[in-house]
């Protein structure tokens, strides 16, 4: 699936051959009818658990102990080469008593919940090393410093974060993701072959 | 040479058109100076098309003048006319093919016919035509100069006071009076003076030779480098747009002192004629319909990434290419109100779309356009469909993209939640009615469109359920133009807020999308 979504940025899930012909023949009856029948699902067809959608339109990768030990990062890579970095299911702020409870993007040297990204072409996004600071996740008894993971350009952070850190609780690999960024081809090149799939990140931390 | 039936016409035109003309002594005196008996005729203000295709030459027409009975028809004009330069005799060459050789035309008919053939040849099959003329500036700079010297030199002669050149008729006038007719004849249609017609036959002039000496003479030097190379390369005037807007500007702001210092008064004599180019050409034809997509793996543009096709065709090229093909074009243009993903089905009402041809040899007729619908609804595959398919005018373009904001789309998504479907969920989805709802640019797209948030409304919704299962049902629902239905099914990572998800309070993924309806008026 994963290889998949790096041709078809935008596709869904398709359907059987069986129901591609029964689709062929619908199409030759009255129009009204058609359309319902068009639209109805094969339920061969239809599986007890779909692909997420982060699943389908991403190549999920993981960084284990990035900088520091049992802080586990993920980089879901958009085939037309964006980066959602977030906190990976074993981080270790995940595991505390109590879990995350503040988000603090006012880290380095600017407040990264500031930052206005405008235009096509973006130019005015503040560019990042793979170690710059994110931002500052907090539990009742430490804080933890989220990185870039990978060299450039600071899209987006998600600031309903700092409003609802629970986010990080409940669904870090999804709703919970830290901030969108845009590396350039060669910087992700660089670090591709060092991640993980997400098979061997399970198998590493023992999940599922 | 001589024939009875056309002599006497002419003869008798040029009896009547005598009272136009200038006393004799400044007829010798134009010929000498080497303008063209048709240009004489035409400053003259002598209308009569006979006059014109009548072979006379300089002494006959001193013959007639000084009323002597003997007309003997001869050969034509040896020499180019120094104001029309060959245009009018009409004595100019023809490149025949690109880089053959020149070909020398010597009448009306032989111009006429070699246009006719053209036309033929291209197999255009056409009901009117229009003549369009593009004349070397110089030709202006030549009449004028020629206006100033008989000016200087006979203003104070009275046939001069009277009206002389008050009814004159622009080269460019009566070469359309002369060949439109023979035109008419040979391609069996009318021709239609504005270019309102959809055929146009386009004949450019250039004249190197005095084109360049012009150019140089005038101020404005800045660029004549560059004309000067343009028109020594191929004489034709496509390449000297530019040069010849501004030379005629300059000509209407020059007066006429200045310019009898600049230009040679009268209008010196020329070596060759002019050089024309003959084109013909078809204004874009415009087909416009409705398309509906059945496969969930053609794409609606020629998609092609590093050589390779996405998708297994296109809807573009499914109905351009036979579009262009029975209209027998030479390329096409598809454009549409709005567009779908690869993976997501037009169904329903279908999309309108817009094919423009260029160029087409034909015009379809009805007859035609259904067999363009019928080479498109029935081949093997299936994979689009084309309906209200009809010949439109280039006014649709903008009927299209009117109000292209306001226009509603109504969908059908299969979708999954991750906890069974209850009584309330459907109660919940179907009474929300013009939901708002808030869009960040959805992460698919944010590599090429401007980080926004955009407000759509999601007009209604409708649950169909799925028989045969608990947690799949399809949403029937209908929104606001540019809403994105997979973002706001799935969520997109909480930056398209409410979604499906958020309102039942649980993970929803969308399987597959069709779009049903596009409202719209036009091409129904």
């Amino acid at each position: 699936m994963a290889e998949n979504a790096e041709r078809s940025e935008e596709t869904l899930y398709k359907p059987s051959p069986k129901s591609i012909e029964r689709e062929k023949q619908a199409m030759e009856e009255e129009p009204k009818e058609d359309l319902s029948s068009l639209l109805l699902p094969n339920l061969n067809d239809l599986p007890q658990n779909p692909p997420t959608a982060v699943e389908f339109n991403f190549s999920r990768y993981f960084l284990p102990d990035f900088t520091k030990p049992g802080h586990d990062q993920y980089i879901y890579r958009h085939a037309n080469g964006l980066c959602v970095i977030g906190l990976a299911q074993a981080h270790v702020a995940l595991k505390e008593e109590g879990g995350v409870t503040a988000v603090d993007f006012n880290v380095g040297k600017s407040d990264r919940s500031e930052l206005k990204v405008t235009g096509k072409r973006k130019r005015n996004a503040q560019h990042f090393e793979s170690n710059s600071a994110l931002c500052k996740v907090c539990t009742n008894d430490n804080f933890y410093i989220v990185r870039c993971c990978v060299k450039g350009s600071l899209l987006e952070v998600n600031d309903r974060l700092i409003k609802q850190p629970g986010l990080l609780n409940s669904s870090a690999d999804r709703e919970g993701y830290v901030a969108i960024i845009m590396p350039k081809q060669g910087d992700w090149l660089k670090i591709k072959d060092s991640l993980l799939s997400y098979e061997d990140y399970v198998k590493l931390r023992g999940l599922l | 040479m001589t024939s009875p039936g056309p002599a006497i016409e002419w003869q008798t035109a040029l009896g009547n058109a005598k009272l136009c003309l200038p006393p004799c002594h400044v007829i010798r005196d134009l010929l000498s100076t080497g303008v063209c008996v048709r240009c004489i005729f035409r400053l003259s203000g002598i209308h009569d098309r006979d006059c014109y295709i009548s072979p006379i030459n300089e002494s006959e027409l001193i013959s007639v003048l000084e009323e002597q009975n003997e007309i003997k028809c001869n050969s034509t004009t040896s020499t180019n006319c120094c104001v029309c330069l060959g245009v009018l005799c009409p004595s100019c060459v023809v490149p025949e093919k690109p880089g053959a050789d020149l070909r020398e035309i010597s009448s009306v008919n032989e111009l006429a016919l070699l246009i006719s053939d053209m036309v033929k040849g291209e197999q255009y099959r056409i009901d009117e035509f229009s003549l369009e003329v593009s004349l070397p500036p110089v030709i202006t700079a030549n009449e004028r100069a020629l206006r100033l010297y008989l000016k200087q030199k006979y203003e104070k002669e009275q046939w001069f006071k009277d009206s002389f050149l008050r009814d004159h008729m622009s080269v460019k006038d009566t070469l359309k009076l002369v060949l439109n007719a023979s035109l008419e004849n040979y391609l069996a249609v009318q021709n239609v003076e504005t270019l309102s017609s959809s055929f146009r036959i386009r004949l450019t002039y250039s004249h190197s030779e005095t084109s360049q000496k012009l150019q140089s003479m005038l101020p404005n030097g800045h660029d004549s480098k560059k004309r000067e190379r343009g028109s020594r390369e191929n004489g034709s005037s496509k390449n000297c747009n530019e040069p010849d807007a501004s030379a005629y500007r300059v000509l209407e702001l020059i007066e006429d002192q200045n310019f009898c210092a600049q230009f040679q008064v009268p209008p010196g004599k020329v070596d060759k004629p002019c050089q024309l180019v003959v084109a013909c050409c078809r204004t874009p034809t415009y087909i416009g319909g409705r398309y509906l997509k059945y496969s969930r793996n053609v794409s609606q543009s020629r998609w092609i990434i590093d050589d390779e096709r996405m998708g297994e065709t296109s809807v573009e090229e499914i109905i351009g290419e036979n579009v262009r093909q029975i209209c027998q074009g030479d390329g096409y243009k598809f454009h549409s109100a709005g567009r779908e993903d690869i993976d997501v089905r037009m169904l329903g009402s279908g999309r309108p779309f817009l094919v423009e041809v260029s160029n087409s040899r034909i015009v379809p007729s009805s007859t035609e356009i259904e067999q363009i619908s019928d080479k498109i609804n029935h081949t093997d595959k299936k994979l689009v469909g084309v309906k209200n398919l009809k010949l439109v005018g280039a006014e649709a373009w903008d009927l299209m993209r009117e109000g292209e904001a306001e226009k509603q789309k109504q969908y059908a998504a299969l979708v999954w939640i991750s906890r069974p479907l209850n009584v309330d969920d459907v109660c919940n989805l179907t009474s929300l009615k013009d939901m708002e709802i808030s869009q960040k640019t959805p992460i698919r797209v944010l590599h090429r469109r401007s980080p926004l948030e955009r407000s759509k409304v999601i007009h209604w919704m409708k649950i169909e359920k799925v028989e045969g299962t608990t947690q799949y049902f399809l949403l029937h629902l209908c929104t606001q133009a540019g809403t994105y239905i997979k973002e706001f099914v799935h969520g997109d990572l909480g930056r398209t807020h409410p979604s499906i998800g958020s309102i039942l309070g649980c993970r929803a993924e969308i399987l597959q999308l069709d779009v049903t309806d596009v409202k719209m008026d036009y091409f129904d």
